[in-house]
């Protein structure tokens, strides 16, 4: 609790304000002192100057005191507070007290001064007498101790509340620390839901707040990638492992032909591949997963794309499916092999969909700032309610779905990622029975401009 | 028995068609939900092998058609997910089991028999009319305890005989029910089949209905 922000911001407040309130009351209480006493001083020089007044020589060198008994004690011996006086000659001898009882001081001085909680002031007389005359200050004492009780005690219900409004303060300006460590707290235990509440305040914790839930966002999205990923390989390997286990649990029950063995070996050598395919395509897609790369290489899009056709022209001829190219010079930064990837799955899909005897038709083309790859076939298209799911990772249009080795559903997926790792879009528009157009936009680098002026 | 495997992945059905026939169930094939559900809705399987993840109609939703159909077939539910909510719904939707891939056929085919015990109303494995017994999970048949060496054809119709004991059967029933949609069946073998059981069993066993079929005393 003492170690906590609040407690200690409140000590260092409560520290600095005492010390305020200390000094300023102890301030207070010597200066009201101080003109307690010059009020003191002012009335013992009245006093003396009186006694001096009524003091009058005598020939011998001597004086007389004409005092009335009835002024003497008015004026000094029942005064409150008690007051007294001492009158000396030239020669020291006492000439006259008011108080007999009185101690007097050793030192005849003239001056002002205290002595055993008595102030007292010495003056010199005519003819070289002195008088002195004395006030208890035990009354100026208890008044001074009662301003400073009271001081103190106003002093101390300032410095209570002024505690009580800190503390109140610093839990408010402190309620988001509370807030984001409890978030914070639930994130590390596992739930990548939460997310600090952020006030619309501009004050620096909920910018800290902000930038907290920013990082929370990344952090649940790579988790999620994360997630998707394993759930997305075990699902998907699991019917060919599930080929491999029936097929060998039925060629080891019995004795079985060479030709059976033959043929149990093949299966499993096709689901082997299979499960080699898609682990391939995972990792790939695995690998861009989140990560976006400076490219430094200036890409072809034309030649890109005129090497993906070469690859696929044995798979389109099987499938009498024409492939056409018209391609403009377009440039931009990226890697040609994992551009070529991608263009390869659009003319993959393009083809395998198709029906026999259909065409596929490539464009390449730059508008300055954009470079564009279109592949449109004339294939069985993909129906509105699932064309956004196309680039989904293994989703594959239940119309068309074939299970041959490369049809994982990870082809588009694997084609968006690579465009958006490029900085750029892929958009896809269909309709059923007529063919799908694909059109790729990647950001043009400048000499896409010069090339298209020089071509 | 007669059983629809309904699996677009093309090793993986070939195998089970194979391994299942070497146990003495008649399979039929279908590579799409549409062409699953348009079978099981047309044909009498004593039990359907169905995958979830099927194109053109899943699995869920070709169970789900069937059994508005009326189709009244077990079905064994195959399928990649492994989730209790993936399996409460494919119960929920009239699936009879369930087994997640990689599975072991051994596994698979004890599954089956089960559901198919469950769809006759009896439990137990072992099958009874009169002294006539039959043990499914072996394949085997006993007459007042003795064994009685029958071949699986034989085996598959008296085990329909059996299950269906006090009902009679009709011919084209059992031909449905012991051979595949590829297999030409001449008109006589049922009969074939029948007089050959009649011949291992004694002649008091089975009961020719003239015209209609055969039939078994309860």
């Amino acid at each position: 609790m003492l170690d906590s922000l609040r407690s200690r911001l409140l000590l260092s407040y409560a520290l600095i304000l005492a010390l305020v309130i200390v000094t300023f009351a102890g301030t207070v209480c010597y200066l009201y002192w101080r003109s307690l006493l010059k009020d003191i001083d002012r009335d013992l020089q009245a006093d003396a100057r009186a006694i001096s007044s009524v003091l009058r020589a005598v020939p011998s060198g001597d004086f007389d005191l004409e005092l009335s008994a009835q002024y003497r004690e008015s004026e000094f011996v029942n005064r409150s507070p008690h007051t007294y006086y001492a009158v000396w000659n030239s020669r020291g001898e006492l000439v006259d007290r008011s108080d007999p009882d009185a101690v007097l001081p050793s030192s005849r001085q003239t001056g002002t001064r205290i002595r055993d909680g008595q102030r007292e002031t010495i003056i010199d007389a005519s003819s070289g007498s002195l008088i002195l005359v004395g006030r208890d200050l035990s009354e100026a004492h208890r008044e001074v101790r009662s301003l400073a009780t009271t001081v103190g005690a106003s002093g101390g219900a300032v410095l209570l509340l002024s505690l009580l409004g800190g503390w109140f303060l610093a839990g408010r300006a402190l309620a988001p620390v509370a807030r984001i460590s409890r978030a914070a707290s639930a994130m590390a235990g596992g739930d990548l839901s939460t997310r600090i509440a952020v006030e619309r305040t501009e004050s620096e914790l909920e910018q800290v707040a902000r930038a907290l839930n920013e990082a929370f966002d990344r952090l649940s999205h790579a988790a999620d990638l994360q997630r998707r990923f394993t759930a997305d390989a075990s699902h998907e390997l699991r019917t060919p492992l599930a080929t491999l286990r029936v097929q060998l649990d039925w060629a080891l029950s019995r004795p079985r032909t060479p030709a059976d063995y033959t043929e149990t070996l093949e299966t499993c050598r096709r689901a082997s591949d299979r499960m080699t395919h898609i682990v391939d395509e995972l990792l790939t897609l695995a690998r861009g997963d989140g990560e976006r790369q400076a490219w430094r290489e200036e890409v072809a899009l034309a030649s890109v794309v005129r090497d993906a056709i070469g690859l696929l022209q044995p798979m389109a001829a099987e499938r009498r499916v024409a492939v056409e190219a018209a391609c403009e010079p377009a440039y931009v930064m990226g890697d040609p092999a994992r551009l070529g990837d991608a263009v390869g799955n659009l003319l993959k899909n393009a083809i395998e969909y198709n029906r026999e005897g259909g065409r596929v038709a490539v464009k390449v083309w730059s508008d300055g700032s954009t470079a564009y790859v279109r592949v449109q076939d004339t294939g069985i298209g993909i129906a509105a309610d699932e064309l956004p799911k196309v680039f989904d990772r293994f989703y594959r249009a239940d119309k068309a779905r074939t299970r041959k080795v490369g049809g994982a559903g990870l082809g588009l997926a694997i084609a968006k990622r690579v465009v958006e790792d490029h900085g750029g879009s892929i958009t896809c528009r269909s309709q059923v029975e007529c063919g799908t157009e694909v059109i790729v936009s990647l950001p043009a680098t400048l000499d896409a401009q010069t090339a298209a002026t020089i071509h | 028995m007669r059983l629809l495997v309904v699996e677009d992945e093309a090793d993986l059905a070939r195998t089970l068609k194979k391994a299942l026939e070497e146990e003495a169930f008649a399979v039929d094939l279908a590579a799409d939900g549409e062409e699953g559900l348009f079978r099981v809705v047309g044909t009498a399987y004593d039990a359907a092998i169905v995958d979830v993840m099927l194109p053109r109609r899943d699995g869920w939703s070709l169970i789900e058609a069937a059994r508005e159909s009326g189709v009244r077939t077990p079905v064994l539910v195959l399928t990649a997910r492994d989730t209790v909510e993936d399996r409460v719904r494919g119960l929920n939707l009239g699936a009879d089991d369930y087994l997640t891939k990689p599975f072991a056929l051994a596994e698979l085919v004890a599954r089956v028999q089960a559901i198919i015990r469950r769809s006759y109303g009896s439990p137990s494995p072992r099958v009874t009319a009169g002294d006539v017994h039959i043990d499914t999970a072996a394949k085997r048949v006993y007459r007042d305890g003795a064994l009685i060496d029958v071949t699986s054809r034989e085996y598959a119709v008296l085990e329909l005989l059996v299950r269906s004991r006090g009902k009679l059967v009709t011919r084209a029933r059992i031909c449905e029910h012991i051979y595949n949609e590829d297999t030409d069946v001449l008109s006589n073998v049922i009969d074939v089949h029948v007089a050959s059981l009649r011949r291992k069993l004694g002649p008091d066993v089975i009961h020719t209905r003239r015209g209609e079929g055969y039939i078994i005393d309860a």
